[in-house]
């Protein structure tokens, strides 16, 4: 909403130098969202006092003047008009000003005479025709003030921020009647009683509403005679600055009228609706099927049937409230005006031109809701304003088809409740005053005292968005100034603030994963549809993935099943900007669901991509490649971080994972994920570069299978015994099945096994490897003989070599 | 030559020995050759036995002298010898200290889980909890129980991500189907209000969905903070003096802190609280578009219409709601001029945090 100052003032008294009033405006809900000077400015044109004026003693032609602009001293300025005398206020432009022709105004000599500004003609200035002489102003204008001003050439635009709770601020008198609420001063709300002749308007106009509740109130009136033609100056300006473009004097004035009180009019031609003087017959009624209209941008509109239209006997002329129709709009040659001034069903509207996708100011007004009491005032206003623009006369009467008068709403409001709401301590002079000043009705009703009082108000049907009586408490913390209000805490007693177990522990697994090294990312939450097939996905019995509806590309339109894309992807992403060392983990939901199901399984996954190597090669040594063993190790951090000692991994193929190199993730026995390196075909799906070592876990198993605090073990005091041991076996016993062998063997005694080598080659058959182990002996409570100790690892070979069917490496 | 003569041209010869032995080797090649089970001195000692009775206290006595002698010279030279090998080596192990450390760099939380966990922290320590739920909700939690008008604008497919519903009802909602994105993580308000009775004193951090084009100030995916207060005796007071204290928790206690009246749907009285820009101080700037002062969040007391939908009584209880965009924040606070740098895990972004 534009909002010029100049048309403000000349509603609202308004004091406050501009920033202080944008400054109060934001405070009280309306903001101020730009601030626009426009007009020509004439920056260094100021109003001058001529106070001498002698002939120049070298030129016949020429005058010496002293002006008076208002400075300490005058100028001396020597000028070649000749239609002054001393004593007359005239325009000076000071030196250093540039004039609207581009002549820019020095110091200089005339003649020998020096100069010091120039005095102006109306030409010179841009502001009028007569370029004979100076231009004179009145003998009481200011000396010193800037003539832009004096002439009233500036302006300043207010761009307002209306919230949709308020169509009664879409209007200039609005937005005055809400200044003078925020500031204390009485505003004015413009309105015009037509002076009517001819023969009256009923009848030559009827109006039936077939639906009230699409159409509330629908009044018009009936201009004769009128002459269409340009606009005066002061119309064209006035709605220029609320953006719109001087079209002709009768367009103008419907809009002049819908910008000052917020009602949008529409003209139409009488001839087109009336033929050969006949009577125009209008019904506000819905599209019947199959009609059509060619609105006034050309556009030939197929029209659904909930379509709100105004229409003649013949069909619709103008789509209610949206835009008129092209066979009724005024031109040059129109001669007697229907002008409407009517309420709409804000649903209705908005239904219709976002259909259409036709937004107006028109239209815009409609759908936040007009009052229905305002139509006949905004009417006779604007009839007025064409008779005496136009040249035509406004026809006795207004047709006013209203068929249900919307009362003023009446509220109580409980003091009690405005000050328990706010945390103020109002009285009821201060509350009763905001709301008067807001055009509210308030009279004190029952109860008494500041607390006690109960205010019944009256609301006026230009607010109806004040309902309850929270909107009227809204209404008086607004204009109060909430920086007014005191700001104190809740002191509500009884309440523990904090995070929940499983909170802690997905923060627990996100430090633990941030110590491995890896940084998290958040990756988008949806996926491509085409991920399924690149990454070879294949969902549960029954599961399919969630499915938008409206996504903002073919790209985006599932939402994940897995973050496997989204971090592949990174990392081709990191890759192609050169970066290569990527260490990335994400914590977030995924999502599947099935037939029949409205709303999806989300479960939260902890997932994590490595790629590169930990550092690059530096000065010191160079640094592995990251691969398997590298994002095992990260979930045994994990593990470890978390408490968990009952989990595993075993070989297990996944097809996004490069056979071989992947696995399931167990924990407790259960598969909660997948860990390995990805596949090459889905690298080169995604251009990324390998290895990358992916995993996924469901966050849900690994968070309740987490201990809080694990219990304290003893420290050792007896010396422990280190036999190593290699074991030759098939390439099919995994390592952790040999492990598992020594552990079940070595009882009490054998404390840790470590693997610490696995071998291949020479003095190693083919098909097997060595793999070879460290088994820490040692006695709790007492230091083991040698004798005790070698017992136990004879032990273990022999269980050992039997269970696995290896034999000790010699 | 006596015995004695023999032992004193021994003494001599070993004392020049020891003090030519040039490193520690030497000298211990030395110590044996006096020294040692088969060395000089050891066979003179091993002649003894052919002296006299006479004659061997005094050979003895000489030779004892001899021993003690050799040993205290050679303890001399190994000392000087070591301190010097250690010298030596100190020099040969000497760095640049100047070439970099060895370390395995720990990762990073994401700027924008670390602008939540900031802000969690400043509420828990309020004595909030924090509330989850799902991201894929239901029109009615997003919007209907938020007292958000059927024709509101934000109920469009233009604006809001709908999901299919696969149970084949029909929906008479602005989207083809009541199941969506949620665009707030109010819906968890709303759940909570349903099944915890008041006093409640929650945040709800989440990740939300509106239909905007990823672009330097928007993302269609982003990250809301919610909070939701009821209580007997809630005030505005209450509201206003919380975000007081968060805002400047979060940006420094040097910002000032205003609230504006705006319009929600789901609060009343509802306010826009700004913070005064810590770029310029609140002259004007390009960072604050020349206002001097930040938009960071949305507030208001809840309107009785959400106490209506969820049953809480509202002439007992009163309460307020907050929301703000940790993505917004974490760009003000940080500088960040495009906030897409959130989604495309760039490790060079990821670890400058
Ligand atoms: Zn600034």
């Amino acid at each position: 909403m534009l909002v010029s100052m100049k048309w403000l003032r000349e509603l609202v008294a308004v004091d406050l130098p501009v920033p202080e009033l944008v400054d109060l405006l934001d405070m009280t809900g309306t903001k101020v969202e730009a601030v626009e000077v426009t007009g020509n400015a004439l920056e260094g044109v100021v109003v001058g006092h001529i106070l001498t004026k002698d002939r120049h003693p070298d030129a016949e032609t020429l005058w010496v003047t002293t002006v008076d602009v208002g400075a300490a001293e005058p100028l001396q300025i020597v000028c070649g008009a000749q239609n002054f005398d001393a004593g007359d206020k005239v325009p000076v432009a000071v030196v250093g000003t540039t004039l609207p022709n581009g002549m820019t105004i020095k110091k200089a000599k005339l003649r020998g005479v020096a100069s010091e500004g120039m005095n102006c003609s109306a030409t010179e200035l841009g502001v009028g025709g007569d370029a004979s002489g100076l231009l004179i102003l009145p003998a009481d204008a200011p000396v010193g003030e800037p003539f832009s001003l004096y002439w009233d050439l500036a302006d300043t635009v207010l761009e307002l921020e209306i919230t949709p709770n308020r169509p009664d601020c879409l209007s200039v008198a609005g937005v005055a009647r809400e200044v003078g609420a925020v500031t204390g001063k009485p505003a004015s709300w413009p309105g015009s009683t037509p002076d009517e002749s001819g023969a009256p308007v009923a009848g030559s106009v009827t109006v039936r509403i077939d639906d009230p509740d699409l159409c509330p109130r629908y009044t018009a009136r009936l201009i004769r005679g009128v002459k269409i033609g340009p606009s005066p100056e002061w119309l064209a300006r006035k709605v220029a600055s609320c953006g719109a473009r001087s079209i002709s004097n009768i367009v103008d004035i419907t809009n002049y009228v819908m910008f000052e009180l917020g009602q949008p009019l529409h003209a139409f031609d009488l001839a087109t609706i009336a033929p050969g003087g006949g009577r125009a017959d209008i019904t506000v009624r819905t599209a019947k099927p199959g009609e059509r209209l060619t609105t006034l941008d050309g556009a030939v509109r197929q029209l659904a049937e909930d379509t709100l239209l105004i229409t003649d006997p013949t069909g619709p002329i103008a789509l209610a409230g949206v835009m008129g129709g092209d066979a009724t709009e005024v031109t040059d040659s129109t001669v007697d005006i229907l002008l409407e001034s009517a309420c709409f069903d804000p649903a209705s509207i908005s239904r219709t031109s976002r259909r259409l996708g036709l937004f107006s100011e028109a239209s815009q007004r409609f759908e936040r809701g007009v009052d229905p009491n305002g139509c006949a005032a905004a009417c006779d206003r604007a009839a007025q304003l064409i008779a005496q623009l136009g040249g035509g006369t406004v026809a006795p009467g207004i047709v006013d088809t209203y068929p249900e008068i919307v009362p003023p709403r009446k509220l109580a409001l409980r003091m009690v409740r405005v000050n328990g709401i706010l945390g103020a301590d109002l009285d009821v002079g201060t509350v009763a005053g905001i709301l008067t000043r807001l055009g509210l009705t308030v009279t004190t009703g029952s109860g008494d005292g500041d607390d006690g009082a109960v205010l019944s108000v009256t609301v006026p049907t230009f607010r109806p968005d004040l309902e309850r009586e929270i909107d009227l408490i809204e209404e008086v913390v607004r204009v109060h100034g909430m920086e007014n209000v005191p700001s104190t805490l809740p002191g509500g007693r009884g309440r523990i603030g904090g995070l929940i177990p499983q909170q802690r522990r997905r923060a627990r697994a996100g430090a633990a994963l941030r110590a491995a090294g890896l940084n998290e990312a958040i990756t988008w939450s949806f996926s491509d549809p085409a991920d399924v097939e690149r990454i070879g996905w294949t969902f549960g019995p029954g599961e399919l993935p969630v499915e938008l509806l409206n996504p903002m590309s073919e790209e985006q339109a599932l939402m994940r099943f897995t973050t496997l894309p989204g971090l592949v992807r990174a990392v081709a992403n990191n890759q192609r900007k050169g970066v290569v060392d990527v260490h990335l983990y994400e914590i977030g939901s995924v999502w599947w669901t099935a037939e029949g199901r409205k709303l999806p399984k989300e479960r939260e996954v902890l997932s994590g991509a490595l790629a590169g190597s930990w550092d690059r090669p530096g000065w010191l040594d160079t640094e592995p490649m990251l691969d398997f063993f590298d994002g095992k190790g990260v979930l045994t951090s994990l593990m470890e971080a978390m408490g968990i000692e009952r989990w595993r991994v075993h070989a297990a193929d996944r097809a996004w994972l490069q056979a071989g190199r992947s696995a399931e993730v167990l924990v407790g026995g259960d598969v909660v994920g997948w860990l390995g390196e990805v596949h090459p075909k889905v690298l080169d799906a995604y251009e990324a570069t390998g290895p990358v070592t992916v995993f996924e876990l469901f966050a849900a198993p690994i968070i309740k299978a987490a201990r809080e605090a694990q219990p304290f073990a003893d420290i050792p005091r007896h010396p422990s015994v280190k036999v190593d041991m290699a074991i030759v076996v098939g390439e099919d016993i995994v390592a952790e099945r040999v492990e598992r062998a020594i552990t079940s063997a070595g009882g009490t005694l054998l404390e840790s096994v470590r693997l610490f080598d696995v071998y291949r080659g020479k003095g190693v058959e083919a098909g097997k490897k060595s793999l070879a182990f460290s088994l820490t002996y040692r006695g709790e409570d007492r230091t083991l003989t040698d004798e005790e100790v070698a017992s136990a690892h004879d032990k273990v070979v022999r269980k050992v070599t039997a269970a696995v069917g290896g034999e000790l490496r010699g | 030559m006596s015995i004695v003569d023999d032992l004193q041209q021994l003494r001599a010869d070993a004392a020049t020995a020891i003090a030519g032995a040039e490193d520690l080797a030497q000298l211990d090649v030395v110590r044996v050759a006096y020294l040692g089970k088969k060395g000089s001195l050891t066979s003179v000692l091993r002649g003894l036995g052919a002296l006299s009775a006479e004659e061997r206290p005094a050979v003895g006595k000489v030779s004892n002298e001899v021993r003690q002698a050799l040993e205290a010279a050679i303890d001399l030279r190994r000392a000087d010898l070591s301190s010097a090998a250690l010298d030596a080596r100190v020099l040969a192990e000497a760095v640049d200290v100047t070439l970099p450390g060895r370390r395995r760099a720990p990762g990073t939380s994401h700027l924008i889980t670390r602008t939540v966990d900031e802000i969690v922290e400043i509420f828990t320590g309020l004595g909030y909890k924090v509330a989850e739920g799902p991201d894929v909700e239901l029109d009615y939690y997003n919007f209907t129980a938020l007292n958000t008008p059927a024709d509101h604008p934000a109920r469009t497919p233009s604006d809001t991500f709908y999901v299919r519903d696969l149970t084949g009802e029909a929906t008479a909602v602005a989207g083809e189907s009541d199941v969506l994105l949620r665009t707030q993580t109010s819906p968890v308000q709303v759940r909570t209000m349903e099944s915890t009775k008041p006093p409640i004193y929650i945040l709800s951090p989440g990740k939300v969905y509106r239909r905007d084009i990823a672009d330097p100030s928007h993302l269609p995916q982003f990250t809301q903070i919610e909070g939701l207060v009821i209580d007997e005796g809630i005030t505005f007071g209450d509201l206003k003096g919380t975000l007081e204290h968060v805002c400047r928790e979060i940006f420094g206690p040097e910002r000032k802190v205003r609230l504006r009246p705006h319009f929600f749907p789901f609060t009343e009285p509802s306010a826009e609280v700004d913070v005064s820009c810590g770029m310029c101080g609140g002259g004007g700037c390009r960072m604050c578009k020349g206002s001097g002062w930040l938009e960071i969040l949305g507030c208001g007391m809840v309107d009785p219409n959400v106490f209506g939908y969820v049953g809480i009584d509202p002439e007992r209880y009163s309460g307020f709601a907050f929301g703000m965009g940790a993505e917004r924040i974490a760009a003000l606070k940080y500088d960040i001029p495009d906030l897409r740098h959130f989604i495309e895990s760039d490790m060079r972004f990821l670890r400058q945090f």
